[in-house]
């Protein structure tokens, strides 16, 4: 555990504590406001990330501290988009993920600047892993909607938003071509930087993993339809744990030391 | 859908099955047994299999064909497969075999500065290789970042980073005083005038050092030189450790391409920009030093079969752009505000 007495700790601390607020004011029944709040924490974790861009002064995607701070940054905008376009409900999960999210940047991982090794001057760094941060958020959307389908709540009638079946399909929908781009411009970066499109690394396979898992999840809907949705929604969570055990457990663990181990 | 219809679904399901759980294996073996393992005889049988189904599907399935990004997927992908096995070891074998194309699929170059080389240490094997050309080496050089960082450690463990710039100061506090850069030396070298040792930057070569002073109350100014290649012995009575780190931002080989006695080709090659030439990239791997001078040593992979890799992965994200993107978005712009809650829009 590391507190961090900084104006970027200070950044961090506040953007956790309004979207937790957020979350209780939309739990207790004051959607609009909490949506205000969520707005509000948005622009107080925007204002973080590029505070560290600028101490950094290179785009903050290198390591887990960075790439924990935009996924915060980034729950509001895919929320509003699912609210605005797709009418996907769940707005006070993303509040809940978006402070979670935020923790292990406030309190696990260090915030030392670090300067970009050889291998990450590439143009090719920012998309491969922004590209990864909004498909994760996606999925992890697309999660919680299967969640909410396997404990079979519903929206209410007189709201709008579509039932936790199709709202997970439209999800990985989206979140799939971004999990798509990632892995190829991964593949094409590592072709450049290391001499191999894929070089067998315990990432590599584990972002392959996902990625299949979720290519199963379109035959599996495909075959059966809305007819077994608990499966669908199986499928959909087990692509969410595969993603998290590659972007955590992957650099975390000793086990799958490999050439990813500087994003630790 | 008719029952061998949904027998070559379940088949293809299986077998994307089978690849997630044989990835995860794959993952905790490591990289070097997982190559091995991926390009074994049964996991061959695995990858033939699978285009075998892949291009089942696409005359089983009529929608495959009459959806055109749905197409696009499905033959990205057996691109990427064959583009994989042609490029593979026992592609290359086979290249040999039936085309008397022989190429080095992998393998490293040393060359020291100022010489030439077309041998190729193989990998995975005692076996050199030679190229049909030379690569010769002019120049090999490491950049930095500017300006390094003195890092002052106490011995109860804390840690202070400063800019290794002259004039830095650095207040450490409880007693242990205070840290001043004095001097930055690009090429440290030391020398004895009037029974005193004197330090000085000659110019030319390369031995970056700082001169350090630490200030404590009640004690002699005490100084120090902190070297970044060599961080020499800590004295166990000495309060404070110190090292000079200087994080090296690229590293550069000049080289020129020789065949038949001209330059036909020049690249300065950095890590993310190889050289390619006559079917192979080369790519900067290691660097060293020994008693004959500076060398580097270069990674050579041959070029077999990347471009239809390459082809294969832009079917892929046209066809899954196209088909979870594009058309979702034409269609909710020809027909909006058509979609509601109880008719939501399908993929398939």
């Amino acid at each position: 555990m590391e507190i961090k007495y900084t104006i970027q700790g200070i950044l961090i601390y506040s953007t956790i504590v309004v979207y937790l607020l957020a979350f209780v004011v939309t739990i207790a029944g004051r959607a609009r406001a909490g949506r205000w709040l969520f707005f509000g924490g948005f622009l107080v974790a925007a204002t973080s990330f590029v505070y560290r861009w600028l101490d950094v002064r290179h785009v903050p995607l290198q390591n887990l501290f960075e790439v924990f701070l935009c996924l915060g940054a980034i729950c509001y905008p895919i929320s509003w988009i699912c609210r605005r376009f797709l009418r996907i409900g769940g707005q006070w999960a993303d509040m809940l993920i978006g402070a979670i999210v935020l923790f292990p940047a406030g309190f696990v991982f260090h915030a030392r600047p670090m300067q970009l090794p050889p291998a990450l001057q590439s143009w090719l760094f920012a998309p491969h892993v922004a590209v990864y941060m909004l498909a994760y958020i996606f999925m992890a959307k697309a999660a919680f909607q299967a969640g909410e389908q396997l404990l079979n709540r519903r929206p209410r009638i007189e709201q709008t938003w579509i039932p936790p079946e199709q709202a997970t399909y439209e999800l990985i929908g989206i979140g799939f071509p971004l999990l798509t781009l990632g892995l190829l411009l991964g593949s094409w970066w590592g072709k450049l930087a290391w001499g191999h499109y894929w070089g067998w690394d315990p990432k590599e396979l584990w972002s392959l993993a996902s990625w299949l898992v979720y290519i199963g999840y379109f035959h599996w809907r495909y075959m059966y339809g809305k007819k077994l949705p608990r499966l669908n929604s199986l499928w959909a969570l087990t692509g969410m744990a595969t993603i998290i055990i590659t972007l955590l457990w992957v650099n975390l663990s000793r086990i799958f030391a490999g050439l990813h181990s500087y994003a630790t | 859908m008719n029952r061998f219809k949904r027998a070559v679904l379940w088949a293809a399901l299986i077998a994307v099955v089978l690849l997630t759980w044989l990835s995860i294996y794959g993952a905790f073996v490591g990289a070097e047994r997982a190559r091995g393992f991926f390009n074994s005889l049964p996991l061959a049988v695995y990858w033939f299999a699978s285009i075998a189904l892949l291009v089942a599907g696409i005359f089983l399935f009529r929608r495959l064909t009459r959806v055109p990004a749905l197409l696009l997927m499905h033959v990205g992908c057996i691109l990427v497969v064959i583009g994989a096995m042609w490029g593979s070891k026992a592609g290359h074998a086979m290249q040999k075999n039936l085309l008397g194309v022989d190429k080095i699929p992998e393998g490293q170059m040393g060359i020291y500065e100022q010489m030439e080389e077309n041998r190729v240490q193989v990998a995975d094997g005692n076996n050199v290789g030679e190229l049909p050309f030379f690569v010769r080496l002019k120049d090999f050089r490491m950049e930095y970042y500017e300006p390094g960082q003195l890092i002052v450690q106490s011995r109860a463990g804390q840690t202070w980073r400063m800019p290794a710039e002259a004039g830095q100061t650095l207040s450490l506090g409880d007693g242990l005083g205070t840290v001043a850069i004095q001097r930055v030396f690009e090429n440290f070298k030391i020398d004895i005038q009037q029974d005193e040792p004197v330090a000085y930057d000659e110019p030319g070569g390369s031995n970056p050092a700082l001169e350090v002073t630490i200030e404590r109350p009640g004690a002699p100014l005490g100084r120090r030189y902190v070297f970044e290649r060599r961080p020499g012995h800590r004295n166990p009575n000495d309060p404070l450790a110190m090292s000079y780190i200087k994080m090296v931002s690229d590293y550069v080989s000049e080289l020129e391409i020789v065949a038949d006695g001209k330059v036909v080709a020049t690249k300065d090659i950095e890590v993310n920009h190889p050289l390619h030439y006559g079917g192979y990239h080369f790519y900067q791997h290691r660097y060293g030093e020994d008693r004959f001078g500076e060398y580097t040593v270069l990674m050579v992979v041959s070029d077999s079969g990347l471009n239809v890799v390459y082809a294969g992965y832009i079917l892929l994200i046209g066809g899954i752009l196209w088909h979870f993107w594009g058309r979702r978005a034409l269609d909710r712009l020809r027909t909006r505000p058509a979609i509601t809650a109880d008719a939501p829009g399908e993929y398939q």
